[in-house]
């Protein structure tokens, strides 16, 4: 770990320099702009792009040390889209509720994040990991149609879900909504941090996880706990965007190894760091016509999603 | 009379509907090394995993160091025992210096890592080492996870295997001091010749415990006959 201080310092430095950037970034080009656009706009976007960054990065590396697979991403296994459905379900059924009470979107997402955990994990129990991320495939396809369906029968739920659906949230974030869910992105990556020493052994297998003193079902627990509290929280700021989780994991894993005590901490500032410009670079680069922060990443991600599955012997 | 360290009584394991492990009784005692020899699914490493706490559906009656490994804490198991599975794997690409950080003991690890002569590989990653040295990285693993051995359960699955000659008399060696400073050690293996050179034998056969005693007795050539086949 000593000899990654420096490695994790320089990322800060590097995310606070990129933060600077992302707020200079406004429509009419570089500049800090009026007060108003500056904190009423720039302000809450920026930091609602590093906290979900930072939960989606150490989110992806807790569910890929969990199920011991470099290609496992909340946004790819269903755990994302978990959260959306549940965000459609309350909204479709309680939209008046939703729009009173400040908690319930995030404890939503929670939920459904939280319920299709638990199928992936029973429908992938006894399974290899490749199957496991094979039934989350199928997990994010379903979820995506409930979405979509609800979407389809209740007008008033349609732009914001299909909007969420698109990844396309971060640019209607402010203050007053974003502080919950930003609270919860920062609590379950501190929660995620000490995961560390657990998903270190249960690298070696949950054998030798077990008999070098783990408790390996409360370590799978907690990880799966901790990943849909990390995603509930990241999608009510974001909406669902997939990659980040797969991606920071494996550049802090290149950068530091793959110890999780250096691991984790780096793959949750990479992750914010690589939102953040995803978001800074959708916005800036054709001003009249936005790009959403999902699409950047997906355009990043996809072509390293099939690099890393092709690096890996299976 | 040595310290009896791991003991089981009508021990029986039913996998998939299939029972592989059929009301099997053992002793090992302190500073006693045991070998489980047996055909290809006969058992063994049903026996050692249920004997090591990782089958908790196990049925009869099982004890490690005083308790029963299935209602036991890993935490508190750890410092009773210490378990090689046979074929170890690693999901990340660990160095040998950081796979040492993961043992209980980095000073204790680097102790077997250079008495099973890989201490100049500690730079490098799992991937670019032979078969035969990433079995002996993760038996440091488990060596080292031993600690002091005195009053504590050694269970190694075909520690052997994909070893030269010389590195597996390295094992060897490491398996009869680990019992001279005092462990219970059970020793699945394929090597009947090295199984001869234990105190005890147990022969497994569909999971059922067919014979047991010291080799001249229990590993006899008829046996052999029977069980594997061969002559």
């Amino acid at each position: 770990m000593k000899g990654h201080v420096g490695t994790l310092a320089f990322a800060a430095l590097l995310l606070a320099l990129l933060a600077l950037a992302a707020l200079a970034c406004g429509s009419a080009g570089f500049g800090w702009g009026t007060n108003g656009e500056l904190f009423m706009l720039r302000l809450p976007r920026v930091l609602a792009a590093l906290a979900a960054g930072l939960a989606l990065g150490l989110g992806g590396a807790n569910q890929q040390g969990v199920f011991r697979n470099p290609l496992a991403d909340p946004g790819l296994t269903g755990v994302f889209g978990g959260a959306l459905l549940g965000i459609a379900l309350l909204l479709a059924g309680a939209t008046e509720f939703t729009w009173n009470h400040r908690w319930a979107l995030p404890a939503a997402a929670f939920g459904g994040a939280l319920a299709t955990s638990a199928v992936l994990v029973w429908l992938g129990r006894g399974r290899s990991t490749t199957k496991l991320l094979l039934t989350g495939l199928g997990l994010n396809a379903f979820t995506a149609a409930g979405t979509l369906l609800i979407a389809a029968r209740f007008p008033e739920a349609r732009d914001i879900l299909v909007n969420g659906a698109a990844g396309d949230w971060l640019g209607t974030a402010t203050l007053e909504l974003a502080w919950l869910p930003i609270l919860g992105c920062i609590l379950a990556a501190l929660l995620l941090l000490t995961q560390a020493s657990g998903l270190d052994r249960l690298a070696l297998g949950e054998d030798m996880a077990f008999c070098l003193g783990t408790d390996v079902a409360q370590t799978r627990r907690q990880g799966v706990l901790l990943t849909a509290l990390a995603a509930a929280a990241a999608i009510c700021l974001v909406g669902q965007v997939a990659f980040i989780g797969l991606l920071a994991p494996h550049l802090a894993r290149a950068l530091v190894g793959p110890r999780h005590r250096a691991m984790l901490p780096l793959a949750g500032l990479l992750g914010a760091g690589l939102l953040l410009l995803a978001d800074t670079l959708g916005r800036s680069l054709w001003p009249q016509t936005p790009i959403s922060a999902a699409a950047m990443t997906a355009l990043l991600g996809a072509p390293a999603f099939v690099w890393i599955a092709s690096r890996r012997h299976e | 009379m040595s310290e009896v360290l791991l003991a089981s009584l009508r021990l029986s394991v039913d996998l998939a509907g299939r029972t592989v492990l059929d009301g099997v009784a053992l002793t090992v005692s302190a500073g006693e090394v045991v070998a489980v020899v047996g055909a290809n699914g006969a058992g063994k490493t049903t026996l050692l995993r249920a004997c090591a706490g990782l089958l908790p559906e196990a049925t009869g009656d099982l004890t490690l160091g005083g308790v029963d490994p299935r209602q036991t804490a890993p935490e508190k198991l750890v410092r009773l025992r210490a378990y090689a599975p046979q074929h170890p794997t690693s999901a990340w690409d660990y160095t040998l210096a950081e796979l040492g950080t993961l043992a209980s003991s980095a000073a204790e690890f680097r102790h077997w890592q250079e008495r099973f002569g890989l201490h100049e590989l500690t730079a490098r990653k799992l991937s670019e080492l032979s078969g035969g040295e990433r079995k002996l990285a993760h038996l440091s693993l488990t060596f080292s996870a031993l600690g002091d051995a005195y009053g504590k359960v050694l269970l190694l699955d075909e520690p052997t295997t994909a070893l030269d000659l010389c590195r597996a008399e390295l094992v060897g060696r490491a398996i009869r001091a680990s019992a001279q400073a005092g462990a219970a050690v059970l020793v699945c293996t394929h090597d009947l010749a090295w199984a001869r050179t234990c105190e005890r034998v147990l022969v497994l056969s569909e999971g059922r415990l067919v014979s047991a005693g010291p080799p001249s007795t229990a590993l006899t050539a008829e046996l052999v006959r029977a069980t594997w086949g061969v002559a």
